[in-house]
């Protein structure tokens, strides 16, 4: 690609919520046939960019040409007609309709004769374009509802890309993906480019983005940083250009070689869920890290829930070092068991409440001046040690969750259950969706409860988090554990990769 | 330094929120009392002070309302909803009656008893079969208004002479403000309040922090089902005997008493226990001074149902994206 020919020109956009200033003056180019990538931390402005070029937010100041044509989409539908659209984090699908609806949704004029809509035809059409991606398995007439959310965003992919636009913005789609689904991904991606379509990356995970992207544009506090070459630059590089400084300290874990504990905190015996997870056995030692690592579907967010007696219809046992066995979650919490779940925003944080409720939660049998009774006093001086701890970014702790960005989110869970004083950590996905920043204060604050001798479950989508931070690893596939590695320097993710497939 | 005055930036537009919610915060608590005080006012002055020379009359109606308002307060604190009250009340108060007959502790018991089955026959259905609360609680109302048509088909049930006997202000008075006061304090001051709140915000979410919330719904559902029980004993004794229409609406009117108070309809952190007193007290006041203005029961169910409607629609949390289960 030696002549490259502008796409979309970003001029002079600006964005205020409030008197917050998400964008300031932002300005640059997207080429024709790019894979560009936009990166920065957690509100540097990424998504503000994308949301108001894909009509989801309201223009303010600047604009945004695309091939010499000034363009200000109303909404998504508009966005599609000018040929931009997007593919995003969380669920992009509407319940309630078919798989066909949801691909053609906005835009179903073209099946429908005066008022009569051919849903045959949309079906057909629909099924001929899931054919055409490879996903035969998913049909067209099939309710969205029917499928997981990694077939939805199959969905969302041939919604996004079936009529060719020009642009199209991958929103931090792959951090909800498993490897398979991210794949499948990727390879729309590169015909896109090929096509010589404009795709604009959005990822948390830098080797990602720097194998998949040509150019990589970085924002920081809304403000426009730099556009460099993905092949002129490392991963180091990149953290410095976000962060504005060199990240200092350890990133993952830098011992090898200390020994587990022979200690067994918690053992699975035969533990199995129908449909999801079938007879694993694994025993966690004190002061230990384990992580599961896995596709999105081979069952390993379930074990989480399994060992904190959150599974329906549970068989086989979850027992702790001292013989008691966890059946449900108040035993498990009552036996100094925490758990964190990938969906975080639902099963994690309770969302409309505050930043203190969500605290002291577990912990208020603590918190009383006598017998039943709460002392405001104490719950609010406990909130406030534990949000401080672990530096939440907050006004204070009566701010309401739902307000919090996903780091904060996932700070105020951490508080929660280091305030509870917890010796087992199940940890679901901990870092999903995260800053660099914050990730790294996760993983140092993992690496302390080790050595306070805190036990660790790991369950993660991420690999190199895994190989970062775990003593041991367990891989799983179809529900079963497929093995294990243990920690060296030398394990690769292929080493995972080969053991996950 | 850019990177510190964007800090500063967020700071400020996050102390900025945080004034905007404590705003959002007092107008929820303080538009329902100036509600009450200027809808009073207004009454007193448009009937030349009929309001006030009759209040004794306006305040015996707040009782079994204010009572009953508080388990639904639970309840929807929790994010449920309960249409079955006024015919817990209803049937609750034909078995006071009855049994007056026999003992009147035994009366108040068995009404009580009855209030508590019924809210477990909502809570088993709608904790253990998954059904959403308020099909649930409409199915009962329907079920046991049907009950109660059928036991006071040939006559009104009566009850003992002994029951008009007691029915004196001193009694329900002291009776309203303890169980109010326990009320209070338990919800305020104990787990109880917290996890109700916590469920109201994002059940799941309390589920994974250790709250037993299939067993707190059900229970809840029985407690608020007792509580209209042991508030039929105020209706017993009032009239001494029950009809066809003992109850009605009872549901209507809770509903409407605690939206006037400032009750989000979806429950969750921002419900508060003033909201009980002040909307129970606000609905009868706005009911006696319809009235008492000589405005017809057609038109004075019309002008609620607007007020009502304009009430629901400040006072909703948009922010909680859950609907009402």
């Amino acid at each position: 690609m030696s002549e490259k020919e502008v796409r979309l020109q970003v001029r002079n956009i600006s964005k205020t919520f409030g008197i917050t200033k998400a964008l300031k003056d932002v300005s640059f180019d997207l080429y024709k046939g790019e894979i560009h990538a936009l990166i920065g931390e957690n509100g540097s402005g990424k998504s503000t960019l994308t949301n108001m070029l894909t009509g989801i937010y309201s223009m303010e100041t600047g604009k945004f040409i695309l091939d010499g044509e000034e363009v200000h989409p109303k909404d998504q539908v508009d966005a599609n007609d000018h040929g931009i659209s997007i593919i995003v984090q969380e669920q992009g699908t509407l319940d309630g309709l078919t798989v066909a609806e949801n691909i053609f949704l906005g835009h179903e004029q073209r099946f429908i004769k005066g008022i009569i809509r051919n849903t045959g035809a949309m079906n057909k059409a629909a099924n001929d374009l899931l054919k055409k991606y490879g996903f035969e398995r998913i049909k067209a007439n099939r309710m969205v509802d029917d499928y997981n959310f990694e077939d939805r965003k199959l969905v969302e992919i041939v919604k996004a890309t079936y009529f060719e636009p020009k642009v199209v913005v991958v929103d931090e789609t792959t951090t909800a993906l498993s490897q398979e689904g991210r794949e499948e991904l990727y390879k729309h991606m590169r015909r896109i480019r090929d096509y010589g379509g404009t795709v604009i990356f959005i990822s948390h995970d830098l080797d990602e983005v720097l194998n998949m992207s040509d150019t990589i544009t970085i924002l920081r506090d809304g403000d426009y940083i730099d556009t460099v070459d993905a092949k002129d630059v490392t991963s180091d590089d990149l953290k410095r250009l976000m962060v504005g400084r060199e990240v200092t300290g350890n990133y993952y874990r830098s011992d090898y070689g200390e020994k587990v504990s022979d200690e067994v905190v918690l053992s699975a015996k035969n533990v199995s869920v129908p449909g999801l997870i079938d007879d694993i056995n694994l025993d966690l030692h004190k002061g230990e890290i384990l992580g599961i690592g896995g596709l999105s579907e081979s069952g390993m967010h379930e074990v989480g829930k399994a060992l904190f007696g959150a599974s329906y219809d549970r068989t086989g046992e979850v027992v702790l070092g001292d013989g008691t066995h966890i059946n449900d979650i108040p035993t498990a919490i009552r036996h100094s068991i925490a758990y964190t779940s990938k969906d975080r925003d639902n099963e994690s944080v309770v969302m409309n409440q505050s930043i203190g409720d969500n605290i002291t939660l577990p912990s208020l049998g603590k918190l009383t001046a006598f017998g039943p009774f709460i002392s405001d006093r104490k719950k609010n001086a406990f909130a406030n040690k534990y949000a401080k701890e672990i530096s939440v970014k907050m006004v204070n702790i009566n701010q309401f969750v739902s307000k919090l960005s996903g780091g904060n989110k996932q700070k105020v869970v951490l508080a929660r259950w280091i305030g509870a004083d917890s010796d087992i950590l199940i940890l679901d996905s901990p870092t999903r969706g995260i800053d660099i920043k914050v990730k790294q204060d996760i993983y140092q604050l993992m690496d302390s409860m080790r050595k306070q001798g805190k036990s660790v479950l790991m369950i993660s989508e991420e690999l190199m988090e895994l190989i970062g931070m775990c003593d041991n690893i367990l891989i799983m596939k179809d529900g079963k554990i497929n093995g294990e590695v243990k920690r060296d320097p030398s394990v690769t993710e292929n080493d995972l990769i080969a053991k996950m497939v | 330094m850019p990177s510190s005055s964007a800090e500063v930036s967020t700071t400020t537009s996050l102390d900025e929120e945080m004034k905007k919610a404590r705003m959002a915060t007092a107008f929820r608590t303080i538009l329902p009392i100036i509600g009450l005080v200027a809808i009073f006012i207004i009454f007193n002055v448009i009937t030349n002070g009929g309001m006030v020379s009759s209040m004794s009359l306006v305040i015996s109606q707040v009782y079994p309302i204010i009572i009953s308002s508080m388990g639904v307060f639970f309840i929807m604190t929790m994010g449920g909803l309960d249409f079955s009250q006024g015919s817990i009340l209803g049937l609750a108060a034909i078995v006071i009656c009855v049994v007056s007959r026999v003992s009147l502790p035994l009366a108040i018991v068995a009404g009580i008893a009855t209030g508590a089955g019924i809210g477990a026959i909502n809570g088993f259905f709608y904790v253990n079969r998954k059904i959403k609360s308020f099909i649930v609680t409409i199915c009962t109302m329907f079920l046991f208004r049907g009950l109660i048509k059928y036991l006071t088909s040939d006559s009104p049930v009566s009850g003992s002479m002994d029951l008009m006997m007691i029915d004196t202000t001193g009694l329900k008075v002291t009776l309203t403000v303890i169980i109010l006061a326990v009320g209070f304090v338990v919800f305020r001051f104990t787990r109880f309040g917290t996890d109700l709140k916590a469920i109201g915000a994002g059940e799941k979410a309390a589920k994974f922090a250790g709250i037993r919330t299939d067993r707190m719904k059900f229970w809840v559902y029985v407690l608020s089902g007792a509580i209209t029980g042991f508030a039929a004993f105020f209706t017993a004794i009032k009239n001494g005997s029950v009809t066809a229409s003992g109850g009605n609406q009872l549901e209507t009117q809770i509903l409407i008493a605690l939206v006037l108070g400032g009750m989000p309809i979806s429950g969750g952190a921002k419900v508060n226990f003033l909201n009980i007193i002040v909307g129970s007290f606000m609905y009868v006041i706005l009911q006696s001074g319809l009235n008492m203005m000589g405005i017809s029961t057609q038109m004075n169910q019309l002008i609620q149902g607007v007020i009502f409607l304009v009430f629901v629609f400040i006072f909703a949390d948009r922010e909680a994206t859950d609907v009402v289960k």
